[in-house]
């Protein structure tokens, strides 16, 4: 083991040491992210990507991809605590996969994942590692796509699917709405993640007839979640109703005690 | 005899319940002036018992747990029969507590009710605004959302500002370095049970003081609206040939209420997101701080107090001496006369400190 290497190891060991000796002030935040935002270079150039994440906005932190114990500052890299660290090349489709089996599976039958090891892309090629996004139809972009090969393929399979992308989309911010609103929004939530997961599974097909055929199929679930938004609209239409009727009445009664109140006087 | 009035009879002979009626109710003569501004307090009553009706309803299914606490108000809301009307009463209904206690104190003040002999409301008074206060605090925590985790983080923060002691206090009310589950635990005690009975047992205080020093002559419509009382002895200020509590202020309050009322019911069932911006339905996230997180509308201006300053000590500082110069009034403003147009000064303060107080906020909200 040379100097650098030796460095490499122990560097993020000591400064986890310090960091927890000379501040206890972030107890409850993981020690992953303590000791990784005291760093410059690589170490610390991963936090905010993250931090801006749909990993982060779903709760994913660091430990649930790399492993390791986010509460244990000594320990917290020990491969004995499940530490993975960096994934190698060939290892990221499998690496993602624990998570994303579906698209793992699609991804690797595809052409895509057929070029694994040999220049193709992996899931980091398109979506990033840290600051992964929700992935949309406009990750299939000619920047992306012209990087290895020409777009025309890759916009022909995009059209094909622009109009469940629409779809999915407005669901997705109407979600949101209600969900800023107080409406449990949790199943309505899963079954659309479900469907946008099957849906970009398809992201990765290369077969037009069987993307269209899926969409199809997919359609008919964002039909269901669309019913769902129309039986949430109608009860809130009742409450108003009965609101109206509420506000209407103890008006009625503060007039009826004010002309009591003046016969009294 | 009626069967009704044979059962008043026999409780009356055993109680008196009519000389208590005739002296507490239809004997009970008020001001003849008395205005509207009164029955404030009958309001902040009503409020204060729904806030305890609908807060025990949400015991019912609410679980004081982090992992959990969340989840429960989502349940609540969504899946428990009428929980979403039990638990915007009770969010809706501590605001516009704030609301009415500031309209009630402000009444007090522009119509001089808190000169002596009356400390002893005004300080009871005082006490309980700043009881609600805090009562709104900790319960702005408890849906454990991201709103009520962030904004009481800031709130906590604050005292840290405090010289020698801040940090211990901020640990202290956190029951740990940062907030968690620790300070849901603290909080909702503190919510539930100690700020509530401390609050009823005050409000017992603050109306045993009204029955013993009677109620204020409103200084409207009289030549002369000075305050007559020297300090020569105890002195129960009554109103002859006043007009009666029962029926007819009961009425004025009866009527007070069912506006408050249509005023609150509005709000439930026409804009009641207007208190609840959208993280306040997302669970709280210790790895992820909101863009902009703001305190509650009532405490705005103290919030930006604090920016203003260029160290948060000497804002608190500042915040403190108005609080001890407000709770201490009737002690500093000795003046007798009690009309606010004829006490210039006293006008120009509290229009230039209500003025203050609402730049503040708005300042605060959109800064």
């Amino acid at each position: 083991m040379n100097i650098r290497q030796l460095t490499c190891r122990c560097l993020p060991l000591l400064l986890t040491l310090l960091f927890q000796a000379v501040s206890v002030a972030a107890q409850n935040r993981p020690v992953c992210l303590q000791c990784h935002e005291s760093q410059t270079g690589r170490g610390g150039a991963v936090v905010k990507p993250w931090q801006g994440s749909v990993h982060a906005e779903n709760g994913i932190g660091c430990q649930n991809c790399h492993g390791g114990d986010p509460n244990d500052p000594v320990n917290a890299m020990d491969p004995s605590r499940g530490f993975l660290g960096v994934p190698g090349e060939t290892a990221i489709p499998s690496f993602c996969g624990r998570c994303h089996v579906g698209i793992r599976d699609e991804y690797l039958q595809s052409a895509h994942g057929r070029a694994l090891g040999r220049g193709g892309p992996t899931c980091v090629t398109c979506h990033g590692s840290h600051d992964v996004k929700r992935a949309t139809l406009s990750i299939i972009n000619e920047k992306n796509c012209a990087r290895c090969h020409a777009y025309a393929p890759a916009a022909e399979l995009k059209n094909a699917m622009v109009q469940t992308e629409k779809r999915i989309e407005t669901i997705d911010e109407r979600l949101k709405v209600y969900k800023g609103e107080g409406v449990d929004t949790e199943a309505r939530e899963k079954a659309l993640f479900s469907t946008r997961n099957r849906y970009h599974r398809l992201f990765h097909e290369v077969d037009t007839a069987k993307v269209t055929g899926e969409s199809a199929q997919i359609d008919a679930e964002l039909d269901k979640i669309q019913q769902d938004f129309g039986r949430i609209n109608a009860e809130r239409q009742k409450r108003k109703i009965i609101g109206a009727g509420a506000v209407s009445g103890a008006f009625l009664a503060a007039l009826f005690f004010h002309l009591l109140r003046k016969t009294y006087d | 005899m009626s069967f009704l009035k044979r059962i008043y009879r026999w409780i009356d002979v055993r109680i008196g319940a009519g000389e208590l009626v005739e002296k507490e109710l239809t004997g009970y003569l008020l001001p003849r002036n008395i205005n509207v501004w009164y029955s404030m307090g009958s309001i902040l009553l009503v409020i204060f018992t729904i806030q305890v009706a609908t807060g025990i309803l949400l015991l019912v299914y609410y679980v004081p747990d982090a992992d959990k606490a969340f989840h429960s108000i989502t349940f609540i809301m969504n899946n428990v029969p009428f929980g979403w009307l039990i638990r915007l009463c009770h969010a809706v209904g501590s605001n516009m507590m704030v609301l009415i206690l500031f309209c009630h104190m402000l009444s007090v003040l522009f119509m001089g009710s808190y000169k002596s002999p009356r400390e002893l409301n005004w300080l009871s008074g005082f006490t309980l605004f700043l009881l609600v206060l805090a009562l709104s605090l900790t319960g702005y925590l408890l849906p454990w959302s991201q709103l009520s985790f962030w904004a009481t983080t800031v709130a906590t923060n604050s005292v840290g500002a405090i010289p020698y002691v801040g940090g211990f206090l901020v640990e202290f009310l956190r029951g740990g370095k940062l907030v968690g589950p620790a300070t849901l635990g603290r909080f909702f005690a503190l919510h539930v049970v100690l700020i509530p009975s401390t609050i009823a047992a005050v409000i017992g205080a603050h109306l045993f003081f009204l029955q013993r020093t009677g109620v204020s002559t409103p200084p409207f419509g009289l030549d002369d609206s000075k305050n007559r009382w020297q300090g020569e002895g105890y002195r129960y200020e009554s109103h002859p040939g006043g007009i009666p509590f029962f029926p007819n202020y009961v009425l004025q309050d009866m009527t007070s209420i069912a506006v408050y009322f249509a005023f609150f019911l509005g709000v439930i069932f026409f804009a009641p997101h207007v208190f609840f911006p959208a993280d306040a339905f997302v669970p709280a996230n210790p790895f992820q701080t909101p863009d902009h997180i703001k305190p509650e509308w009532y405490f705005l201006a103290n919030y930006q107090t604090l920016k203003i300053f260029p160290s948060e000590f000497l804002g608190l500082a500042v915040q403190g001496a108005v609080t001890a110069f407000l709770a201490l009034l009737p002690f500093i403003d000795r003046g007798a006369e009690k009309h606010p147009l004829k006490r210039p000064l006293f006008m120009v303060c509290a229009v230039g400190g209500i003025l203050l107080y609402l730049a503040l906020m708005i300042w605060g909200h959109y800064s």
